[in-house]
């Protein structure tokens, strides 16, 4: 179901035929993906699902104007019609010289055959459905589970699914590059009803380039374990607290730090980080990297959308923005030299405050960090919540456990977190090596100082 | 058909080959999209683009279970191939339900005077340069404008094994925009939208006067506002947009496929007591030109009015096909999905509370210590927990029933059950906000909301 020879013609196709009707440079993304899924409910099979897609995306630059067009109709005859509607609609925008192809130098050169980062499991599209069933039934523990006192199994949803996409990028100038992966996910979502009365639910996912690196089977268990922790919840009253954050979730409090960076927030003066290039923003010892070219991982990409080739690069060093995300378009636009359009894959390195880790390597995990922390708040997931892109104020719905002495001692419900993003990070405690290898954002467990909870 | 370049016998020959292994039912979503998008930034209409998207999606049942496949063509070949894979679901599932036909009842609540289709980027760059100009005349203190047009127009058609065939053209048209405001050194952003199913006789004069009022409205005290105090408070929300507590605390728990497999809070509390004596909640897909309205859900069933919770009592789920069946209820015209890609499941509407009898004045009046809130952003749920948030962009603090300190930038948190049963007052203001709001539960569709001003006992504000 990969993308064949007649399909990329189809491509090339596309990028000579906007040309030679009045593009003056043209680009063509061509995407192909296929997809297998089970799911169960309560153990039995509940839906099958098969899906196919392919679909062309053109970027026009026509009289100094710009547009970009999709469709999934790929005969020749409604693509020409296509084509030459897009120009049109182009030269009906206004002009903007900032909207050109990247130059040809900084586009990828080694991306030929979309296997050269080792995302393509090789054996992929060999398991039949009665295997890919039988996976999905290895992941429910819905009939396996032994009765007890405390709870009952009201609902289990487990899923299995395999994928995999296929893209390939064009452009008028010459650039050509090919990015391939596969992925092999479960799922599964737990919901008991404890001896109180009162419903929780828990879920778990992972996933896998390869479908030797999947670890199906201890999914819905560790469902089950987050749905039982939270029985009991206990109200904790307002306040400061230290604040643990689990790997799983510590992404959220990086994700508005990464768009506040973007150039395109810049610009448009909607960045709380507007004006840090080359400052320290950060506390000293938090450096955020861009491992973009790590075979085999979740995330990695030999190029951007534009063709832009990737490299592995600091984006915060020891608390210093080292570079906005800065396409052609906003290099243009801004008059800066451009970069990366966004991160790829996102490592943040191992940070202990007042501890120096550089000389040994030190496991920085969640009970560790609990330790060191003793007393507080640990999140394990986030309900709700924004942060103002102007301010970088926050405020988000958390759930998790109070611990003491290093120990979990009771879930709590109903909290929130509100504050400053630069307050936060700011009174960083700790950021683990703990990674989830199936997350494309290598985020270890969080720690902080001083957060202000809200019951 | 010719659209799809189908013929009736060949409508049969998959249902046939989709149910070739013994399913209960089976149906086909054939769907045709074109859709179309302008954006306004630094002074310019200076990107935009089309977009076409073209497939069926079949699905057949074994029970409650659910096979489902597409293809993006629709050569017969290709959709054969489809309704085979379908139909395996057949294979591995036990059980039989009966799947029964609905009453045809038409409607046509969306009729377009002028179809989007027909129109290029010319006809709206003029509309979106004179929004930029007239927002920037409110207020000197403007220094950026962003402003969106998208419109949509899907053809789609749907056949199924009861023999049932309907079509729908459903228009949807979009606009929003953004402002950035700088005050000594401070930067603070407000935003507007509108969208409707409707077709492009919605852009004009009126538009332009309705979302510059709207992206101005509230700037001073936006620059203004503060972080509250946090912890537990009265909350009043505004008539409109606080749409949101239904549309999270309540419409997501009361899906009736949450219910069918016991994930929901509410999910045994069917004829039971939710909400006050004389609360009406509705999910409406009736409602003319609304961004949540369909003459038919994406099963084939004619939409309609259920009343969710009637004089606080919880008197009906949102039912698509299979949940119908389960329960042995008609369905309710919620089965949705985000596009042929999707099977259809139990999705709200245009989901808002009736009005009741209080003055909005008089609800402020009563509290001595609270919030009031009325511009919100995102919302989540746990539905088996009941606990939902919503974040709230701008409000005031009530001191003695009087609004003073403005606030902004807070998540709001309680427990749907609990802040339902906690409902002191409703309004006699219902409204429906128009703004684009979309909902993610596992596929993005087109939804609204409305609400009277509600008076609500106790919820958790985040603060400093």
């Amino acid at each position: 179901m990969m993308i064949t020879e007649n399909e990329i013609n189809i491509a090339r196709y596309c990028i000579s035929y906007a040309v030679e009707h009045g593009a003056d440079a043209a680009r063509v993304s061509l995407s192909k993906s296929v997809m297998d899924g089970h799911t169960l409910l309560n153990g039995e099979l509940d839906k099958v699902t098969h899906s196919a897609d392919r679909s062309i995306y053109l970027y026009i630059f026509a009289d100094g104007r710009y547009g970009t067009f999709s469709t999934n109709r790929l005969e020749k005859k409604e693509l020409e019609d296509f084509i030459i509607k897009a120009i049109e609609m182009v030269r009906m925008l206004g002009k903007d010289e900032c909207r050109v192809l990247p130059d040809l130098e900084r586009t990828a050169k080694d991306a030929k055959t979309g296997l050269e980062l080792d995302l393509y499991d090789a054996g992929y599209g060999s398991a039949t459905a009665a295997q890919r069933l039988e996976k999905a039934k290895e992941i429910a523990i819905f009939h396996k589970t032994p009765p007890s006192e405390e709870y009952t199994i009201i609902s289990e949803e487990c899923e299995y699914s395999e994928s995999a996409d296929d893209n390939y990028l064009i452009d008028s100038q010459g650039f050509e590059g090919r990015h391939k992966e596969t992925m092999y996910y479960c799922f599964a979502e737990i919901t008991i009803q404890a001896a109180d009365g009162n419903r929780y639910s828990g879920f778990w996912w992972d996933a896998a380039q390869k479908e030797a690196g999947l670890d199906h089977r201890a999914c819905a268990s560790k469902a089950l374990e987050k749905a039982t922790g939270q029985i009991g919840p206990r109200k904790r009253r307002s306040g400061n607290y230290r604040m643990v954050v689990e790997n799983r979730a510590a992404s959220r409090l990086l994700a508005p730090v990464v768009s506040a960076l973007n150039a395109s927030a810049i610009q448009q003066k909607v960045s709380f980080l507007d004006g840090s290039l080359g400052t320290r923003v950060f506390p000293e010892g938090m450096t955020l990297t861009d491992m973009a070219r790590t075979p085999g991982k979740s995330g990695s990409r030999l190029f951007d959308t534009e063709g832009v080739a990737t490299k592995d690069s600091a984006i915060i060093e020891n608390g210093t923005v080292c570079q906005y995300f800065v396409s052609t378009y906003m290099s243009k636009k801004m008059g800066i030299d451009p970069t990366i359009e966004d991160l790829s894959r996102p490592v943040l390195m191992p940070y202990l405050k007042d501890e120096d880790l550089t000389a040994e390597e030190k496991e920085v995990s969640l009970q560790a960090i609990l330790r060191k922390c003793s007393n507080g708040i640990l999140v394990t997931g986030f309900n709700g919540g924004n942060c103002n892109p102007v301010s970088g104020d926050f405020s988000f719905g958390i759930e998790g456990f109070a611990f003491s002495k290093g120990r979990i001692t009771h879930p709590v419900r109903e909290m929130l977190i509100t504050g400053n993003l630069i307050d936060l990070w700011n009174n960083l405690i700790a950021a683990g090596n703990d990674y989830r290898p199936s997350a494309r954002w290598q985020i270890g467990t969080l720690a902080f100082e001083n957060v202000s909870f809200s019951a | 058909m010719d659209l799809f370049k189908v013929s009736r016998q060949q409508l049969d020959t998959l249902i046939a080959a989709a149910l070739v292994h013994g399913g209960d039912y089976a149906d086909l979503y054939f769907e045709h999209t074109t859709a179309f998008n302008l954006l306004l930034k630094d002074g310019a209409v200076s990107s935009g683009g089309f977009h076409t998207d073209y497939g069926v999606g079949i699905r057949v049942l074994k029970g409650e279970k659910t096979g489902y496949a597409y293809s993006e063509n629709t050569e017969m070949e290709e959709m054969m191939k489809a309704a085979q894979a379908a139909s395996a679901i057949a294979l591995g599932a036990s059980g039989s339900r009966t799947y029964s036909p609905v009453e045809d009842r038409r409607h046509d609540l969306y009729p377009m005077e002028r179809n989007w289709r027909d129109y290029g980027a010319d006809a709206f760059v003029p509309f979106l340069t004179g929004l930029e100009k007239e927002i920037f005349s409110r207020d000197s203190r403007i220094v950026k404008v962003i402003a969106r047009l998208s419109n949509s127009v899907s053809d789609v058609m749907m056949f199924n094994s009861l023999g049932e065939l309907t079509c729908d053209s459903r228009p949807l048209g979009s606009v929003s925009v953004s402002a950035v405001f700088v005050q000594d050194g401070k930067t603070e952003n407000r935003s507007a939208s509108r969208s409707f199913r409707t077709g492009a006789e919605l852009i004009g004069p009126g538009l332009i006067k309705e979302l510059a009022d709207e992206t101005v409205k509230g700037i001073d005290a936006r620059f203004e506002a503060r972080r509250p105090k946090g912890g537990q408070m009265s909350v009043v929300m505004g008539a409109g947009a606080s749409g949101i507590l239904l549309h999270e605390a309540m419409g997501h728990a009361f899906e009736a496929d949450f219910n069918r497999k016991g994930q929901s809070v509410f999910s045994d509390r069917m004829g039971q007591r939710v909400c006050p004596e004389g609360v009406n909640v509705v999910d409406d897909g009736m409602v003319a030109y609304n961004r949540g309205s369909g003459n038919y859900d994406d099963e084939g069933v004619p939409a309609e009015k259920t009343y969710m919770v009637r004089d606080g009592i919880l008197t009906s789920y949102l039912h698509d096909r299979i949940s119908a069946s389960w329960y042995g209820v008609k369905p309710t015209g919620n089965g949705r999905r985000e596009n042929f890609r999707y099977n259809p499941i139990p999705r709200m509407r245009a989901t808002y509370m009736e009005s009741g009898n209080a003055d909005p004045l008089g609800i402020i009046a009563d509290v001595r210590q609270g919030i009031y809130v009325d511009e919100f952003s995102n919302g989540q749920v746990k539905i088996g927990e009941g606990d939902f948030t919503f974040f709230v962009k701008s409000g005031y603090l009530i001191e003695n029933g009087r609004l003073t300190m403005p606030v902004k930038d807070i998540n709001v948190i309680g427990n749907g059950p609990q802040a339902l049963a906690d409902l002191l007052a409703v309004g006699n203001d219902l409204k429906i906000d128009n703004g684009t709001w979309t909902c993610g539960k596992e596929q993005s569709v087109a939804v609204s909301c409305g609400m009277p001003t509600v008076l609500v006992r106790s919820l958790t504000v985040g603060g400093e």
